[in-house]
């Protein structure tokens, strides 16, 4: 009786913050692991000593963090990167709109199919799209031979370009981009629209002023993700981009693989992480002034 | 029966420690290069040197590129599991000086001694295994003649179809170094002015600098008509494609690439690692890998017939520029500014 009754004891009671923090727990740890430690090495790299064979030096020092700030090829790298994610993520952003509106309005089985539909890109790996891209796009591809019969003479370099790089990226990034935007189309309740139209709003005006600031989260959303995608993707820039555009990923991977400067590579990575930080930063503020 | 079971477990256990020390086998990891390399290095040499050397089992560790075994190693240092690692010779020269090899020469590997003076570098721990060169290569059916001139690729008929890896990769660098020399260029350490004006002619014809996975694949296909890359490779896609790929040695020379074999410092497996490199090293591997893959050898005393003769530049040593790969390590990160100043605007 005694032992049933010490077995019994109440169990301990977690405050609402000791269960968010039991529940933060395992994330916390996998995170710790999996991205603050490494990130601390990858810090620690961009100070070792950098030597001209590419052999790592014992010490540490500023040589690679001066050189890289002071260099104007690193500030041609990050406004590269910002503005051409930044037009992805655009473009991305207007492909991809009326394709979730319209999933957002389907019903049923229809709307089932239109889903896979979407996420369906997703199941083959960016590398295998990419080199759809290219076989699409090259000079006897699906584009050319198009324009040739209709009457061009000689098709424009749609690849190994910028151009090659922003229409094969905003392929790749509208899965993501559309998911995005239907999680965040929650608050677009039909009978808004509805009573706009019967107060006299024309379509266009119901749009512009009730269904687009409603959706304007999920747009935040997507493009956040979109933006972050598309200025760490190395692979697709790397097969299309033909030598001709440089980026902060595609300059971290020669530098790490074919220069072996792996302390500017991880001096470059920082650059990106902080750019990551700044997007973020603006949009939280975003977030704050839609709502 | 369960008792019966036991001791049946127990007589093959002992029988196990026993049998053990009698079929000692040294476990010896060579890094190298994966896909064809692997291929045909495990075929020409591996294989024929296990059956010679019963008792030391090779396991090849592959990687895609030199950089991705440097990182091994790096990560390794401490307790290494690979014992030979052959990567290219700049790296090499890293690994070295982060004290990752073991420095190789007549005393510990005697095959060392028949090594031609270019496959022995005096400030690199490992010596030349393998010597590649550059060619230029060219699809079979859209270009008929073998182009006796690099600077065929800056003519009209070719405007956008020409691939080169360009720079920092060794291959445009290469291809810079050789026109540069051929446009009276004299010391290329102090500058390659000259090699990136006759690149410049040829960038505006240039498809992509950046032929992935490999060079070979769109001339194969005729995506491309024209472009560099190494002799081997060239030789081994133009064989298993049927001939629709070729490579030639135009009139201005080449350049050679040097793979070096590398004993890796602290490995587990370090006598079993010198054997196997002498051997690598020797005569017969050099011939056999030769006639397998079309590397040219680095031991003087390999004896190439056949075929495989005419398909590596061994006839062509008067053709071939010497490089001091170590020394260009400090300026390539300038040649890259340039190229990115000079040569990809007119690419555009």
């Amino acid at each position: 009786m005694t032992s049933l009754a010490l077995s019994h004891t109440e169990p301990r009671r977690l405050g609402p913050l000791g269960t968010a923090s039991a529940l933060l727990l395992p994330i916390a740890v996998v995170n710790a692991i999996g991205f603050l430690w490494p990130v601390v090495n990858l810090l620690k790299m961009s100070f070792r000593e950098a030597q001209a064979s590419g052999a790592l030096g014992a010490g540490y020092n500023l040589d690679t963090w001066t050189n890289a700030l002071t260099d104007s090829f690193t500030l041609e790298l990050i406004t590269n990167s910002v503005g051409v994610s930044l037009l992805i993520t655009v473009l991305t952003l207007i492909a991809s709109y009326p394709i979730a509106l319209y999933l957002h309005r389907s019903t049923g089985t229809w709307r089932t199919v239109l889903m896979v539909l979407v996420v369906a890109p997703l199941l083959t790996s960016a590398v295998v799209r990419t080199y759809g891209w290219i076989a699409i796009l090259s000079d006897r591809g699906l584009v050319a031979n198009a324009l040739m019969a209709l009457g061009m003479a000689e098709p424009p370099r749609l690849m190994f370009n910028l151009t090659g790089v922003v229409i094969g990226l905003t392929e790749i990034l509208m899965p993501y981009m559309i998911l995005a935007l239907l999680s965040g189309f929650g608050r677009l309740d039909p009978r808004l629209e509805e009573a706009a139209l019967t107060l006299g709003a024309s379509p266009l005006k119901t749009f512009w002023r009730v269904v687009l600031p409603l959706t304007a989260p999920g747009m935040a959303l997507g493009g956040l993700l979109c933006f972050v995608l598309a200025i760490s993707s190395f692979v697709t820039p790397k097969l299309l981009g033909g030598g001709r555009v440089f980026l902060l990923a595609t300059e971290i991977y020669d530098q790490a693989i074919v220069t072996l400067n792996w302390p500017l590579a991880a001096a470059l990575s920082m650059i990106v992480l902080v750019v990551f930080g700044i997007s973020l930063t603006l949009y939280a503020r975003a977030l704050r002034r839609i709502a | 029966m369960n008792a019966a079971y036991k001791f049946g477990t127990l007589c093959l256990l002992a029988a196990g420690l026993m049998a053990g020390p009698a079929a000692a086998e040294t476990n010896l990891t060579v890094m190298a290069y994966s896909g064809l390399f692997q291929e045909r290095y495990t075929k020409a040499v591996i294989e024929p040197f296990m059956k010679a050397h019963p008792d030391i089992k090779v396991t090849f560790f592959p990687l895609p590129s030199s950089a991705a075994m440097l990182g091994n190693l790096r990560a390794q240092k401490a307790a290494p599991q690979a014992d030979v690692v052959i990567m290219d010779v700049s790296v090499s020269k890293a690994g070295t000086d982060e004290g990752l090899f073991t420095k190789i020469d007549e005393t510990n590997i005697p095959n060392v001694k028949d090594l031609y003076p270019n496959a022995r570098i005096p400030s690199v721990a490992g010596v030349g295994v393998t010597f590649d060169n550059l060619v230029l290569l060219y699809n079979a059916e859209q270009v008929k003649e073998a182009p006796k001139s690099w600077m065929e690729m800056a003519k009209a008929p070719y405007k956008g179809k020409v691939v080169i890896p360009g720079v920092p990769d060794i291959q445009g660098l290469g291809l810079v170094l050789i026109l540069n020399k051929a446009n009276g260029g004299t010391d290329y350490l102090a500058n390659v002015d000259k090699g990136l004006a006759a690149v410049a002619e040829i960038a505006p014809n240039v498809q992509t600098w950046e032929p992935k996975p490999e060079v070979y694949a769109p001339i194969i296909t005729g995506q491309a008509a024209l472009g560099v890359g190494y002799n081997a490779r060239a030789q081994v896609n133009s064989e298993q494609s049927g001939g629709k790929i070729k490579a030639t040695i135009p009139q201005e020379g080449t350049i050679f690439q040097i793979n070096t074999i590398n004993l890796v410092a602290g490995a587990p497996a370090a006598d079993a690692a010198k054997t196997f490199v002498n051997y690598a090293l020797s005569p017969e591997a050099q011939k056999s890998f030769t006639e397998t893959m079309f590397y040219a050898p680095t031991n003087s005393k390999a004896e190439i017939t056949g075929a495989a003769l005419d398909r590596t530049a061994v006839k062509n040593l008067d053709k071939v520029m010497s490089v001091d790969w170590i020394a260009l390590a400090q300026v390539r990160d300038k040649i890259a500014e340039q190229w990115r100043r000079r040569v990809l605007p007119a690419s555009r």
